[in-house]
């Protein structure tokens, strides 16, 4: 098999210089190729960018605005039935990660404490709820009776608590080294003292991952919307989204956008907090779910 | 290095039980007052809403709840509308995620060869990026590129280049309907899926490619007996990790689909969804029993693939 490939490889006598990777066919094949994919990516977003800013709606791909205007994004901050919707997404975000985190390491330490009486049925008692659960009816029936039908705050329960996002966490603390808490405890720091004044500054990093997991989550959700909420001034800026562009219900009021400029409009409005921090927290969205899969 | 850990941690044998149950549990009243408000939203999101699945034996319309016994199962099991649903879920989600798999590996070993570290990095951070979209927002732009109207871009261009002549309504059309749906979600998320793959990759003992280098290896020889191997035990865990959640899917289709091609987009979810809440008198308890059945069998697949993945890697999912 080997003697195959060999005479290719002899065809470089002299050598004492660094190594360098010669450049290939199969390297500018593979640049081409992949140049291509991330254009798929980009053209859609692009186009709903530029579109945005496109005074009257066309169907080509245009690199920039042709009719260029601000008028999509005017309308969207004028009108209440648009901006209310926003608004209601910032506050469940903001409240909903703020929750989530409290529940992930609360739970998450607590979880760690292997000499805990209980922390074993405490475990099972997280655990179950990934193999079981009451469903979308039951689940309705129980937040109608805790008045959280038609509420927004169904957006920061829902998201709340998240066994998942917990168990991440504890992962993580446990990669605190013990003697640390050892330390601790012999200088008379209490185990309250320990969480506070230890782990939770010695865990920005995963905070900040496990944070973002939260408001991806709580800012992206149409669903629970779709299902809990029927009061246009309790939805969320998805579910407006969705149901301005996919059921056609534009608000009536004479604009003076065209349609499409307003859709666009509003979808840059919908993914533009996450895209505007991505490149910079790009580690942060990332080493959550490495955290989660691969450690072995 | 080993030595040195040693050191800190107690020996284990001796620590086991030092102290009594009382004073253990005096001790941890700290973590008890913790884990009180988690204990707290557990009962009230996730075990508080299992009582309610005895509604399953029940009818329940409006006000008036009545026993029926499996009634409600003998009717779901009975209607073709159901099967078509729980076949659909299944058909979606395994295909989809087998695919976007797939995708997800092959991107991951080719983009692992690019030289240019900059380059790599570039195409990680576009591709990533449709992963922190909403489902809401993809289904926004991708029904208005492919719609039928003046505007719609898919269409107009097809049209310009003369490849079709009349407007063609892509998400209404049955046939249409699900390669549109597997294309959006490998668009939606390959990138994403190549994460944990990267992150495989970026531990192969470098020496591995040196020896395969030696020995006369070409380039996709290495990628075929070195990188790709290195991904298997990791793919197998992808796949298990989500075939236990196959049975979930509810957004994605929901966002997409429309009452024109019910036949082949309609899941469980968005079954139990549309006999709930489009109904004018819903009865709960035929909803609940459809979705105990879903959580029955879910269940079923999540130990099933606990187990599966215990056997492969000797560590759980839950």
């Amino acid at each position: 098999m080997a003697d195959m490939a060999a005479p290719v490889q002899v065809s470089q006598p002299v050598k004492y210089k660094k190594k360098r990777t010669k450049i290939t066919t199969f390297d500018v094949v593979n640049v081409i190729v992949f140049t291509l994919i991330a254009l798929i990516v980009i053209i859609p977003l692009w186009k709903v960018i530029v579109d945005s800013f496109n005074a009257v709606g066309v169907y080509q791909f245009k690199l920039w605005p042709t009719d260029p205007t601000f008028d999509g994004y005017k309308t969207i901050f004028t009108t209440q039935k648009l901006y209310r919707p926003f608004i209601n997404s910032v506050v469940t975000t903001v409240l909903g990660t703020l929750v989530g985190l409290i529940m992930s390491t609360l739970g998450g330490y607590v979880l760690n404490q292997y000499d805990m009486p209980g922390r074993n049925a405490f475990s099972y008692f997280l655990l179950f709820t990934m193999i079981f659960s009451g469903g979308m009816i039951p689940e309705y029936l129980v937040m109608k009776q805790l008045h959280l039908v038609d509420s927004m705050w169904i957006l920061v329960v829902k998201h709340g608590m998240n066994v998942y996002n917990l168990v991440l966490m504890k992962n993580f603390f446990e990669g605190i080294p013990t003697s640390l808490y050892e330390a601790a405890e012999l200088d008379g720091c209490t185990p309250m003292g320990i969480f506070f004044k230890i782990v939770l500054p010695l865990s920005k990093a995963a905070l900040a991952s496990i944070g973002l997991m939260f408001a991806v989550t709580v800012w992206n959700d149409y669903s629970t919307v779709q299902i809990y909420i029927t009061d246009p001034n309790q939805v969320n800026f998805q579910y407006q989204l969705r149901v301005m562009i996919m059921d056609g219900d534009t608000p009536t009021t004479a604009y003076r956008v065209s349609q499409d400029t307003l859709y666009y409009a509003s979808i840059v409005c919908a993914i533009l907090p996450f895209m505007a921090v991505y490149p910079f927290l790009q580690k942060y969205f990332v080493t959550g779910i490495n955290a989660g899969a691969v450690k072995e | 290095m080993s030595g040195k850990s040693k050191t800190i941690e107690p020996a284990p044998t001796v620590q086991v039980r030092k102290k009594p149950l009382k004073v253990r549990i005096r001790h941890s009243m700290g973590f008890y007052f913790m884990a009180l408000p988690v204990i707290i939203f557990v009962v009230l999101i996730y075990y508080w809403p299992m009582l309610g699945i005895r509604y399953a034996f029940f009818s329940y319309k409006l006000r008036s709840i009545h026993w029926v016994g499996l009634e409600n199962f003998r009717m779901m099991f009975s209607q073709k509308e159901f099967w078509q649903a729980f076949i659909n879920t299944l058909w979606l989600s395994t295909f989809k995620l087998v695919l976007n798999t797939f995708a997800a590996v092959v991107i991951a070993i080719f983009l692992n060869e690019a030289i240019n570290l900059i380059f790599k990095k570039v195409i990680q951070t576009v591709i990533y990026l449709p992963h922190f979209m909403s489902y809401a927002v993809v289904a926004a732009i991708f029904s208005l590129f492919l719609s039928p109207s003046s505007t719609g871009f898919v269409n107009e261009t097809l049209k310009s280049w003369g490849w079709i002549s009349q407007s063609i309504d892509f998400l209404h059309e049955k046939s249409m309907w699900q390669p549109i749906f597997f294309a959006i979600n490998l668009w939606k998320e390959v990138g994403w899926g190549t994460v944990i793959f990267f992150a495989t990759l970026s531990g192969i003992n470098p020496e591995l490619y040196e020896a395969a280098k030696i020995d006369g290896a070409t380039r996709l020889q290495r990628m075929r007996y070195v990188t790709f191997p290195a991904l298997s035990s990791t793919i197998i865990i992808v796949l298990i990790l989500n075939l236990a959640k196959v049975l979930n899917m509810f957004e994605p289709v929901f966002v997409l689909y429309n009452s024109r091609v019910y036949d082949v987009s309609d899941v469980i979810s968005t079954f139990i969804y549309r006999k709930t809440f489009l109904q004018p008198i819903p009865d709960y308890g035929y909803t609940t029993a459809v979705g105990l059945f879903k959580s029955v069998v879910g269940g079923a697949l999540m130990l099933g693939c606990n187990a599966l993945s215990k056997k492969v890697r000797g560590r759980g999912i839950i």
